[in-house]
């Protein structure tokens, strides 16, 4: 089989694991209209200026420094909320500065982005779709409000949970195989597929347990292919990467946020591994760029819009420079924002935005309008 | 019920006298809990809480409420009140409840407002009680870079010295620069001079070593003297990691604050290594490698974080912090903060010599401004930054440091006893 094939037949597989059953009463032909499309990129975890857009910092991210004349960059995009990667990014999906738990027992506080989009326009399941490194962000997708909620929300996808899970058993049951065996992994990942999904992270909407043994077969096999092959993924932002591009295809939706994650690895106090993660980042949003322009679903109709989730403590008079993200000084709220696609023109903002803008502004992109929210559309996007 | 604290005789005469009751809620509890378990804390931190609160039990109440009035509107703002700030009780709770309130850059500023009131007033009392400091931080022989591109974020702070180096200081870098002579010698190094002649209180000289070659320079244990070495603690940190390992998969912890609770039993055997008899070192090493950073992981974020939280809360008067060579990261080892990599997969263990160099050149940065944050380094600090085997180094120090006017190479033993002329010793 070769790895088209695979894409098609897991696509299809992964579908009949995430998706309710009653989704599966109607037609789920990918999207292939031509209304505008929106994909929302966090560099989650957080990352300062210094390592990005400041002139010392364009060597981490030659993909985005590439892509800047080409599209709209606006110098200043404010975090005025929590410093916590939750409500961050519920602020991003919701318009509103979200302060709920910090580690995603709760769901966002107000309706998302995803909500209202669905419920306006009779869009379905597989139109809105949240895919996150994060694994505490399996809440990401809905809020609780009584008129929207879960049967409006975004699919969510933790990709990373599911080799996390994997790894971990078999570090459990055969500590002495070793966490980096290929082959252990995968003999491992066999093993969760007939447990069911809803324990590594596949898991918002509640699926069928059933699943046929040949799909079952079929989805083992794409990830031996998957880890085995020339993409074969080192951190759970490429495995993020790869689900969002197989998403992407398969489904075609209108709406994708996609949270990267990786660079949060500066907590553990390392730079060097810090600036990897960046780049890694920045060429996954490249190649992720890249297959909204090869894609024709998604080429001249689609906003693609990037942004750093939060930022991270100064290095003068923060408790810890690099390494965390919560002393509230300009170095952790002061990022930016790429705009990227459909009818954009290029150039640069002083203007200064918010978070809270980004879900007011995909949402009338998408025809949709969010009711009582902090943010307002960027106008200089809705050209 | 809240754990009663023993502080000092001082501490509990301001409490009797009603001063921490007369402080808004979130500052008043806060400080309580600073002081709860007052025998775990270092002579520094209980002088600087003696210090602060006898600043305001002494000073008029008008005054104080003047300087405090503005944390008060903000804590009524964010809805600070007794059932959700009971007295004496800081826990997560409590940090949550502030980092979640849409005040809480306010509450932040507001704070800050008030130190920069204080510690003006706190700090000249530290200043006109100043004296020498020596700081020596050093980087690994494995660095694949010369001096020409080390510390370039703060050379500019000092002066680039030339080191003449001899025959045999390859082999005996470290114990001419330490000890003024070669390694068989076994002469006592400067941390440990300083330690038995004039050491003010048991944390005042620190080595801080991510191997163990420094700190096996050190034979003597004098009064005084603290030897941390990444290295020495691996027993206790692969306990820590497969305990903390097991709860997770075993107990029912839902997140940090429950996870939290339980590491806080969690500390260092006698067996494991010579700290556990002495309670304050053994709680600072404990929450330095449970801080939730990288330090469990990682030699170099150990040796930094543990430098730091040493600057911030023992002062020492003799610091030396010597780093190395982190290993690589393997893959997908990111997932698994609390699974020792040694024994968990069969790649190789590989040395990441550019990464270290990467990682040190911030963390040495780092390492410099903390101590300069305070009093007691400002203007009366002698900094050493050396490469193990190189041929230049790098001085801060006040203007009147002898080395600073240095024409000529120096050789390490002339570095030593530079050093120990500034000490006195």
């Amino acid at each position: 089989m070769n790895k088209r094939c695979f894409v098609q037949l897991a696509g299809l597989s992964i579908a009949h694991r995430i998706l309710p059953n009653w989704l599966w009463a109607r037609p789920t032909a990918p999207n292939h209209d031509d209304k505008r499309k929106v994909i929302i990129v966090t560099f989650g975890g957080g990352v300062r200026y210094s390592e990005t857009f400041a002139p010392e910092g364009l060597r981490n991210i030659p993909a985005l420094a590439a892509l800047q004349p080409k599209g709209l960059f606006f110098k200043t995009c404010a975090n005025s909320g929590v410093l916590s990667h939750f409500n961050s990014t519920a602020s991003i999906v919701t318009g509103n500065w979200q302060r709920v738990d910090d580690f995603g027992f709760q769901p966002p506080a107000s309706p998302t982005l995803f909500e209202y989009y669905r419920k306006q326009t009779g869009a379905g399941p597989t139109d809105a779709w949240a895919i996150a490194t994060n694994k505490s962000f399996s809440s990401m997708g809905a809020g609780s409000h009584r008129d929207l909620g879960l049967p409006f929300g975004a699919n969510v996808v933790l990709p990373k949970q599911l080799l996390l899970e994997a790894v971990g058993e078999v570090i459990r049951k055969k500590p002495e195989m070793g966490v980096a065996s290929r082959e252990n992994v995968l003999r491992q990942l066999e093993g969760i597929l007939n447990e069911g999904y809803e324990g590594v992270g596949w898991t918002i909407f509640k699926a069928g347990r059933q699943l046929d043994q040949s799909v079952r077969n079929t989805l083992t096999r794409g990830l031996i292919e998957y880890i085995h092959g020339p993409e074969s993924p080192t951190s759970g932002d490429e495995l993020t990467f790869f689900i969002t591009r197989e998403v992407m295809r398969e489904f075609g939706p209108r709406l994708i946020l996609v949270n990267f994650w990786d660079m949060d690895v500066a907590h553990w106090g390392s730079y060097s591994l810090y600036l990897q993660a960046i780049t890694r980042t920045d060429r996954l949003t490249g190649m992720l760029w890249e297959e909204v322009q090869s894609n024709p679903h998604y080429k001249d109709k689609t906003t693609f819009l990037v942004l750093p989730e939060l930022g991270r403590d100064g290095d003068i008079n923060a408790s810890n420079g690099f390494l965390n993200h919560r002393s509230g000084d300009p170095s952790c709220r002061n990022v930016w924002l790429l705009a990227l696609g459909a009818g954009i023109q290029p150039g640069q903002s002083d203007r200064p935005i918010q978070h809270v803008d980004v879900a007011a502004t995909g949402a009338a992109a998408l025809g949709a309008r969010m009711r009582e929210i902090a943010g307002t559309p960027i106008r200089e996007i809705l050209v | 019920m809240p754990p009663s604290p023993h502080p000092s005789s001082t501490i509990q005469a301001l409490i009797e006298k009603g001063v921490f009751d007369r402080l808004p809620l979130t500052f008043s509890t806060y400080c309580f809990d600073q002081i709860k378990e007052w025998e775990l804390l270092f002579e520094a931190e209980r002088v600087y809480f003696e210090r602060l609160f006898g600043l305001l039990g002494r000073s008029e109440q008008e005054l104080v409420d003047e300087l405090f009035a503005p944390l008060r509107a903000v804590e009524q703002k964010m809805g600070v009140t007794e059932k959700v700030f009971p007295k004496r009780v800081f826990t997560l709770d409590q940090v949550d409840f502030l980092n979640r309130s849409q005040y809480y850059p306010e509450w932040r500023r507001v704070v800050a407002d008030i130190f920069s009131r204080l510690n003006p007033l706190l700090d000249e009392e530290i200043a006109r009680a100043g004296r020498p400091r020596l700081v020596i931080v050093m980087c690994p022989a494995e660095l694949p870079v010369g001096p020409d591109r080390m510390w370039m974020r703060f050379k500019k702070q000092g002066r680039m010295i030339r080191i003449d180096l001899g025959t045999s200081d390859d082999e005996d870098f470290l114990a001419k620069l330490l000890t003024g002579a070669k390694r068989r010698a076994q002469q006592k190094t400067l941390p440990e001079l300083y330690a038995a002649q004039k050491a003010t209180s048991p944390h005042d000289a620190w080595i801080v070593d991510a191997g163990g070659a420094v700190s096996a320079l050190a034979v003597t244990s004098p009064s005084g003297l603290v030897k941390l070495s990444y290295e020495a603690l691996q027993r206790y940190r692969t306990r820590l990691m497969t305990q903390v390992d097991q709860l997770l998969k075993t107990q029912d912890i839902r997140g940090p604050r429950q996870l939290g609770a339980k590491l806080k039993e969690l500390r260092v055997l006698p067996t494991e290594n010579e700290i556990a008899s002495d309670p304050v070192l053994a709680e600072f090493v404990r929450s330095v490698l449970l801080s939730g950073n990288g330090t469990l992981l990682i030699n170099n974020t150990f040796v930094e974080w543990a430098t730091v939280q040493s600057v911030r809360r023992a002062k020492p008067s003799v610091a030396v912090v010597s780093f190395g060579v982190r290993n690589k990261i393997k893959p997908f080892s990111s997932l698994l903060i609390y699974t020792e990599q040694e024994t968990t997969t069969p790649v190789p263990t590989q040395a990441d010599a550019l990464g270290s160099y990467v990682d040190l050149e911030m963390l040495n940065y780092y390492v410099w401004t903390e101590f300069e944050k305070y009093p007691e380094y400002r203007r009366n600090t002698v900094y050493y930054f050396v490469g193990e085997g190189m041929d230049e180094m790098l001085v801060l120090a006040p203007p009147d440091f002898p080395l600073l006017k240095a024409e000529s190479p120096v050789s390490l033993t002339h570095l030593f006893e530079m050093a120990r002329d500034w000490m006195q010793l």
